[in-house]
């Protein structure tokens, strides 16, 4: 779940949220230099405060901790019912109902006068787990004309430190729960997504970063396998449930970005990229060491733009995501076809809402690549193209209603008979799916 | 075998954070406590996150505050504080950022605003809608009972004692405040008197004029 907006922020510096926001989780330009100042504004004098003797502060702690919770629900109603999962010729039900889907205890805020931080812990009503989920600490410093804010920071999940809303690991989509049948969704096993997108939980590392008058973003990271819930004190084959696998040493992650401001607008671009070493777990009971370690390599572009007016608010999101995967010889051709694959995605967004309270999105998602039928089955194209269509409703900022239609149009090239089980008729429109939602953080 | 690219990664990560520690330590004498942080500070820390490091903000949601009349910044602030103007913009934006000013730190704030170089005008796309704004805030219009607004806004629109200086403003924040004066949403007896007898062609002259200034 997206970090959205967030009430420990709002009661930590007295801001509503569309200081920070234009309607969660896309953010402003102000809520862009508050999570690069490393959430540390505040309003609020502290309650316990202690200094040593050369006046410096070493304890400040509010009246009030940062705590919040995000909460979600959905009702999806497929158009076609999916086929039961254990009896041939049999229909499932047509819809679902998720109350809640996902909801989420957040701490967030100022921890001193530099550093802050976001915890998340997550229930995720479809898998029926409660885990950690999104996590950064950061440390930020500026000289006084704010010209240049550097930080450094941890987290566990690759790109969730960016302010663009540009990567996966942040979405502008709300409810993007589309719902594959089968497959877990959109970007899930059903549809290919770039490898760089699925490393949150998998991973944490450091990154040190640079924001240079308020307009140039510089950022560089070290990501180490992080398996979340990790039974053993080292990387083995414990970690290496079937369908996973482990990042192996250190992967490096880099973004740049330059933004421009003026008037109403705000505008940027930027690049941003991955490079990772993976062992995967392709058999029951593999090891690390030998083990065999795929490359993947992603570079990303995005753009941003966004008319933030009185009355009404426009962005226009768009990324463009080309990748390198070169396989370890010792797999080619058991598990993979080709030495090497490539795989494209574009994803644009477009939203608009009136005075924060109506509005509608339109997200668009094409992929492409090199056909693999020991990776994608079927005829082995990766090609997935759809659509998402959302009305919204916020009779208040933090109660958000939706409605949303999700088109499917290509499903790994619609040559494989995606619906895993007892499937007949495999049309990708069979996955479009009709969602009611309630987002909602107090 | 660690990559010589990663190696050098980790050590400018480590040369940073060391950077900033040392940096954090030069700077620790700053508290966190808001009601202790002097004007610079906050300027830093908050207002220059809207209105500008020079009180110039690049948005017209939110004033130009350079070379503000400084009474004027601190009646408003005590407001905000206080929770006495309650216009939308003011609810979210400064209600919560005044809260814990102290008068002096208030104090201090006007002056620095107050002593920054004030935004120029421009010249006008539409000079016949300018003259109209000037005769209109010059002159008023007596037999409707609308006040010249040079009487508390001065001659160019530089202010007068504590009224506001609205020369060098953003259009569109000058409009938005006419329209929330003449609905009530932002509380003020005098303007709420002028601004319910101007019209929409009105507003939009005096805007056309003051933009000069």
């Amino acid at each position: 779940m997206p970090a959205l907006a967030v009430p420990p922020f709002a009661r930590q510096t007295g801001l509503a949220c569309e200081a920070c926001h234009t309607v969660p989780p896309e953010l402003t330009p102000f809520g862009r230099r508050f999570k690069l100042n490393g959430y540390t504004l505040t309003t609020r004098p502290p309650l316990v405060s202690d200094t040593d003797e050369h006046k410096k502060n070493t304890l400040w702690l509010s009246d009030l901790p940062g705590l919040g919770i995000l909460f979600q629900s959905t009702y999806n109603h497929y158009d076609r019912a999916p086929p039961d999962s254990a009896v041939p010729g049999a229909k499932a039900q047509s819809e679902n109902l998720e109350f809640p889907q996902q909801f989420s205890f957040i701490a967030g805020g100022a921890i001193t006068d530099q550093i802050g931080g976001f915890l998340q812990m997550t229930y995720d009503q479809p898998s029926g787990t409660f885990g950690v989920d999104n996590t950064e600490i950061r440390y930020v410093n500026h000289t006084q004309t704010n010209d240049w804010v550097w930080g450094v920071m941890f987290n566990n999940n690759p790109g969730n430190q960016d302010v663009w809303n540009s990567v996966a690991a942040y979405p502008t989509l709300d409810f993007s729960n589309q719902s594959l049948w089968s497959a877990g969704g959109a970007g899930g096993a059903g549809l290919s997504s770039p490898f760089f997108e699925g490393l949150g939980g998998l991973t944490a590392g450091p990154t040190a970063y640079v924001w240079y008058k308020d307009s140039l973003y510089l950022g560089a990271s070290i990501y180490h396998a992080a398996v979340s819930g990790s039974v053993t004190s080292t990387i083995d084959s414990t970690n290496l449930g079937v369908g996973g696998g482990v990042v192996e040493g250190w992967a490096p992650y880099w973004r740049a970005a330059y933004e421009r401001d003026w008037g109403y607008n705000s505008a940027s671009i930027g690049l941003s990229g991955m490079y990772s070493k993976f062992t995967p777990s392709l058999v029951a009971g593999q090891t690390v060491d030998p083990g065999y370690v795929n490359r993947y390599l992603d570079i990303a572009y995005d753009w941003q733009y966004q008319y933030i007016g009185q009355n009404n608010i426009f962005s226009f999101l768009g990324r463009y995501t080309h990748e390198n995967a070169d396989y370890a010889p010792g797999l080619v051709p058991t598990f993979y076809s080709n030495s090497t694959n490539h795989l494209d995605e574009w994803n644009l967004t477009a939203t608009y809402f009136r005075n924060r309270h109506y509005g509608a999105l339109v997200n668009f998602v094409r992929t492409t690549g090199t056909a693999d039928a020991l990776v994608y089955g079927g005829n082995g194209s990766p090609g997935n193209q759809y659509e998402v269509l959302e009305l919204d409703y916020l009779p208040w900022l933090n109660f958000r209603f939706i409605v949303q239609y999700n088109i499917y149009n290509v499903v790994k090239n619609n040559q494989n008979p995606f619906i895993l089980l007892n499937a007949t008729n495999p049309k990708a429109s069979n996955n479009n799916t009709f969602d009611i939602g309630l987002w909602m953080d107090f | 075998m660690r990559s010589p690219a990663v190696t050098s990664l980790i050590v400018a990560a480590i040369v940073l954070a060391s950077t900033a520690v040392h940096d954090a330590q030069a700077a620790a004498v700053v508290p966190p406590d808001p009601s202790a942080l002097n004007t610079k500070q906050l300027v830093s820390n908050a207002c220059s996150k809207c209105h500008g490091f020079n009180g110039i903000s690049i948005s017209p949601l939110f004033p130009n505050l350079a070379g503000q009349i400084p009474g004027y910044i601190e009646t408003e602030l005590k407001l905000f504080r206080q929770r006495g103007r309650s216009d939308p913009h003011a609810r979210a934006f400064m209600w919560g950022i005044a809260r814990a000013l102290t008068d002096e730190q208030i104090k201090g704030l006007a002056q620095y605003f107050s002593s920054q170089p004030a935004a120029k005008g421009s010249g006008s796309s539409n000079p016949a809608l300018a003259d109209r704004g000037k005769v209109l805030y010059e002159n008023g219009t007596p037999e409707r009972d609308i006040e010249a607004c040079t009487v508390c806004h001065g001659h160019s629109g530089e202010g007068v004692n504590t009224q506001p200086r609205i020369a060098g403003q953003h259009r569109d924040y000058f409009v938005l405040e006419m329209q929330q004066f003449r609905s009530g949403l932002r509380e003020n007896k005098v303007m709420q008197h002028v601004s319910e007898k101007l019209t929409d062609d009105e507003i939009a002259a005096l805007v056309e004029y003051i933009s000069t200034k």
